[in-house]
């Protein structure tokens, strides 16, 4: 593929990027310069073109891969709407046994029963996925009520992650503030008051969801949720999409929430708790 | 030759045994003697007193068995008496300096006269059996002979006095055997070994132990110019561009009120300067130096005071020490316009490294994105550009702009700031993607002239899968030259990058525009290969430039070509930041000695190490080594005339399996010098890791130049022969050696046993034999005259 930059009559990105300069000033908090004008004829930049994207890929696997279907794309369409993120408008899905699997580092797993026995090539791939700092995330659709798709996931990550613990992620970890300030890891069930994630080398490789996060941000087609959250209803929803956006933002920039400067601000501001 | 005889015991009873013992003596005795007294009329005298003898007789025999008493005969030759003179032959004694008669001369001068004049005295010892034994002492003892102890002549230049370990030394010669030494004479300017109290109580207590008067000639005087740097505190280590402190003490003698001038030095060049009013005699003056080393490495320092007229030596005028200086904790800026997996990729990166201090800003939310209700929830900060670009930025060693806009940001009216920053001295980072290079934010002032490539006019992002090829100046270039690791196709194996900008490189070889990593097939309008990576080095800094976003495909792909075991991603970045670093680990060939200041005489070791491009260990690497004196540095001034000077020491090496190589050598004098290794014939391999140097310095032990005023040595050595009875002579004053030496008392040298016989009274018969023969005839005697 091969989409080369074009200047472009205004758009409402480019009109967005003339006021960007001013908009930083303040969030800055101080008066900046207005961005160049323009010079027709010239490369127009980045701004007007596709920007450069990320994926969101989920596993395929035989049996119910896909139980909240569009999960992935509304999360898509949030973190595009709610961050400077670039997410793909379809997020893919990709078979562990083949190459595509290290098209991306992140890797959505969903299922509401066990998982099937994976090939020997696909937990081989999936095990250099996680070695080469990939960051898996395992979403459980039957909220903690069954159970067997969590212990299937322990089980495999004990094959691909041999010596790794499966723990609790503590709740002052980077991830509960990697964008917004969440206090729990809440999808559409309320069951666990924390996920379980496998921590190596000060990153985390994998994350057990076990509340339904991708039952939270389902949506029929015409835009409605499509399941109720219980038992916090609208709000809870928005908490679990706060989440959802806060692992793809650890998932892009890694602790950065964490530097000294950005844990004294908060703490100076008394926005984190 | 006289002999002598003793009785000696060859057994003593424990105590009561031994006191049972007398009073069985005393009882036997008192017996004999009564029965002597009170004989009977019967018992004439004759008889009476040969009872007795043999009575006396048989106890003696008792004794001897009893005290196993051997008859011991020693014949004894007549004792000799030695004097050791021990005469100082360190620097100091070099020194000129002035009596209160007005008199110059040197200390050597000095106790050279002083010898010659008291020949009748020695003389006088020698009638009185004593034999002179003269030994020169610096940091070692050696004997002097002929000429020599004749007249003390000789050229003082040890560097030390070790009078302590000189006087431990005495003892008796074991080539003259019963000879006893009687007495020392140390002839000295007093400065001797360290001027603390350990060092005098050490000195104290060999005197005492060695018990024999110390007369001791002083040969100082009290009159002295000279202005010396008797001390320097510097740490071993400094950190690059933070403040290091250095401190002189500065003492002068007879140059008070004068100005001198105190310069810190490196590796010869001045590199600053203080004027110093100095103070009345032997008053110690501080000096400091504060300065934040512009580069990493190991440099010989020195602080210097340029001597004045009429000093006695210049000797002492500037004194060496190595620092070694090192990077602090590297302090990055990482700004990224957009968060993506190679903004992961990178941080992930520097976060590993436990030497980087990392201080991120990235840009994670739009200005057209919804301004939600739920701003109370976000984690976000200001983005504090004024603070980073404007305040902080000299801090940073190395600034990363990741895929930043800067326009939109309020950044691009610092860019100005960002070109200063690199050129004095700092490292920057330009990386693409869709937004870096898109609204030519560093497309003006100076920043634009420091590029590698040309950013006048904003420039688009190609989306395309691309495989850069790699260049002639990237084949020999340390951030590239890895790619060569084993077959040298270690690029081709690699993952394709998801897309490039197609940017031009700069007609600008001023500033070393070169390009490492060009696109394999585009050309850019003057028919150059488009840089995918590309370096420059303007005024002090170096700047980079990656013509992608999506390194971190390098590091992220199935069946992943390692090169050394490394991922091609770590060793692309590990090489940006040595080389924009100039870090002194980035080499190729590494050399280190095993210290940075030597004793003299003590080894000095070379180690070097050779390393692949990957930073592996390289084997088999024919290597040159040498070791020259470093020019402009040194205790004393060299022959500045000395370039082309050929090295002291030169080698061959060829490195083992894991490319090391070492090299012990001795006997270099006292002096600064650079150790350099080099590798041979290796064409191939970039200038900058063929050849490496280091320095060091090879010292006295002490500072025997430090502190030179003779008014300590004189109290010492005057202290030092009242503690031992001897006698305090001050050469300076015109005194002489005494006719009448204070010596060991006589009595106390007994005379040399040249043979002994000895006589085992109570082994074999005869002692049993006597014994009975006593008591049978005072038996028989007392029988025949009817005595009971």
């Amino acid at each position: 593929m091969r989409e080369r930059a074009r200047a472009t009559s205004t758009t409402r990105r480019r009109w967005l990027a003339g006021c960007a300069g001013v908009a930083a000033a303040s969030v800055a908090g101080r008066v900046g310069a207005a961005p160049p004008p323009r010079i027709p004829g010239w490369p127009s930049g980045g701004r007007e073109e596709e920007p450069i994207t990320v994926d969101l890929p989920q596993l395929r696997y035989d049996g119910n891969w896909q139980p909240r279907g569009s999960a992935m794309r509304v999360l898509a369409r949030e973190l595009r709407l709610r961050t400077r993120l670039e997410p793909v408008a379809e997020p893919s899905s990709l078979d562990a046994e083949r190459s595509e699997l290290f098209e991306t580092p992140f890797l959505y797993v969903a299922g509401d029963e066990a998982l099937p026995t994976l090939t020997r090539t696909a937990e081989a791939n999936l095990r250099q996925f996680l070695d080469l700092g990939g960051l898996a995330l395992f979403d459980a659709a039957d909220g903690g009520t069954d159970g067997a798709f969590v212990r299937s996931v322990e089980a495999l990550l004990g094959r691909i992650a041999p010596g790794s613990q499966l723990a609790p992620v503590a709740r002052d970890h980077v991830l509960f503030r990697s964008f917004y300030l969440v206090d729990e890891p809440v999808g559409r069930t309320a069951a666990f008051d924390h996920l379980l994630g496998i921590q190596e080398e000060g990153r985390l490789k994998a994350l057990v969801m076990r509340n339904d996060l991708g039952g939270a941000l389902e949506e029929l087609p015409d835009g409605r949720a499509a399941h109720p959250c219980t038992p916090g209803g609208t709000e809870q929803r928005q908490w679990a999409i706060r989440f959802g956006v806060n692992v793809l933002l650890y998932a892009t920039c890694t602790d950065y929430k964490a530097d000294r400067a950005h844990v004294e601000t908060l703490l100076r501001a008394r926005r984190w708790r | 030759m006289t002999e002598t005889w003793s009785l000696a015991p060859g057994h003593v009873p424990s105590v009561p045994l031994l006191l049972l013992l007398a009073l069985c003596g005393v009882v036997a005795l008192v017996e004999a003697g009564l029965g002597f007294v009170q004989r009977g009329r019967q018992m004439p005298r004759s008889r009476a007193l040969a009872v007795l003898l043999l009575r006396l007789l048989a106890i003696a025999a008792l004794v001897a068995i009893a005290f196993e008493l051997t008859l011991r005969f020693d014949r004894v030759a007549p004792s000799t008496r030695r004097v050791v003179v021990l005469v100082d032959r360190s620097a100091s004694m070099a020194i000129p300096d002035t009596a209160n008669s007005g008199a110059t001369a040197t200390r050597q001068a000095r106790a050279e006269a002083m010898w010659a004049a008291s020949a009748d005295a020695r003389a006088q010892w020698r009638d009185e059996g004593l034999r002179i034994d003269v030994r020169g002492f610096s940091r070692e003892v050696e004997a002097l002979g002929g000429e020599a102890a004749e007249t003390l002549a000789g050229e003082p230049r040890g560097a030390a006095s070790d009078l302590a370990a000189a006087l431990a030394s005495l003892g008796d010669d074991d080539a003259r055997p019963g000879e006893r030494l009687a007495a020392v004479v140390v002839v000295s300017d007093g400065l001797v070994g360290t001027n603390d109290d350990a060092a005098s109580a050490q000195l104290s207590e060999v005197a005492a132990r060695l018990g024999v008067p110390i007369t001791t000639v002083s040969t100082g005087a009290p009159q002295l110019r000279d202005v010396s740097v008797a001390e320097v505190r510097a740490g071993e280590f400094a950190f690059v561009e933070n403040i290091a402190e250095f401190e002189a003490t500065v003492v002068a003698h007879g140059s008070k009120g004068e100005s001198a001038k105190v310069q810190l030095v490196r590796n010869g060049e001045i590199i600053a300067e203080r004027s110093l009013r100095l103070a009345g005699d032997g008053v110690p003056q501080r000096v400091q130096f504060q300065v934040a080393p512009d580069r990493v490495g190991q440099f010989v320092y020195e602080i210097v005071v340029p001597p004045l007229a009429g000093e006695a030596t210049a000797a002492n005028n500037r004194r060496a020490f190595v620092v070694k200086v090192l990077r602090d904790k590297v302090r990055v800026l990482h700004v990224a316009g957009r968060p993506d997996w190679d903004v992961r990729a990178l941080r992930t990166l520097l976060r590993r490294d436990p030497n980087v201090e990392l201080l991120s800003y990235y840009i994670l939310r739009d200005f057209d994105d919804i301004a939600r209700e739920d701003t109370e929830a976000l984690s976000l900060i200001p983005f504090p550009t004024e603070e980073l670009f404007e305040q902080e930025l000299g801090s940073f060693d190395l600034v990363v702009l990741h895929n930043f806009d800067a326009v939109p940001h309020s950044v691009g009216q610092y860019v100005d700031n960002i070109a200063q920053f690199v050129e004095d001295g700092g490292a920057l980072v330009l990386i693409g993607g869709d937004l870096g290079f898109s609204d030519g934010g560093y497309g003006g002032g100076q920043m634009a002239q420091q590029l590698p490539i040309e950013l006048r006019r904003p420039v688009g992002h190609e989306r395309a899968r691309v495989r850069p090829a790699l260049t002639d100046a990237g084949r020999r270039h340390p951030i590239t030259a890895w790619l060569l690791s084993g077959d040298g196709r270690a690029w081709e194996a690699l993952p394709e990058l998801d897309g490039y900008n197609p940017v031009a490189l700069r007609d600008a070889s001023g500033i070393g525009a070169t390009t490492l990593l060009a696109h394999p097939g585009e050309l850019d309008e003057r028919g150059q290969p488009r840089p995918i990576l590309a370096v420059s080095e303007p005024g002090k800094g170096r700047v980079v430039v990656l013509a992608t976003g999506s390194t971190w495909r390098l590091g992220f792909a199935p069946e992943l070509a390692l090169v050394d075991g490394a991922r091609p991603y770590d060793l692309l970045w590990l090489g940006v930041v040595r080389w924009l670093l100039r870090d002194d680990s980035s080499g190729r060939l590494q050399l280190e000695t095993d210290a940075p200041r030597y004793r003299v005489d003590e080894p000095v070791e070379l180690r070097a190490r050779t390393l692949t491009a990957a930073y592996a260990p390289e084997p088999q690497v024919p290597l040159a080594w040498t070791i020259e004196v470093l020019r402009g540095v040194g205790e004393g001034s060299r022959d500045p005339a000395g370039e082309g000077e050929p090295a002291l020491h030169a080698g061959n090496w060829v490195t083992d399996e894991l490319g090391r190589a070492q090299q012990t050598v001795q006997g270099l004098p006292i002096g600064a010098y650079r150790a350099t290794a080099r590798r041979v014939g290796d064409d191939d391999v970039a200038a900058s890791t063929t050849a490496v140097e280091r320095v060091f310095i090879v010292e006295a032990p002490g500072r025997e130049l430090g502190r030179i005023d003779a008014d300590p040595g004189i109290a010492r050595l005057q202290a030092l022969a009242a503690a031992t009875q001897g006698a305090a002579i001050d050469a300076a004053d015109g005194g002489l050696l005494p006719e009448s030496l204070p010596t060991l008392a006589s009595e106390d040298a007994a005379g040399r046993v040249t043979a002994r016989r000895e006589v085992a009274l109570w082994g074999g018969p005869s002692a049993l034999l006597l014994l009975l023969l006593a008591l049978g005839g005072e038996w028989w005697i007392r029988r025949r005259a009817g005595a009971p």
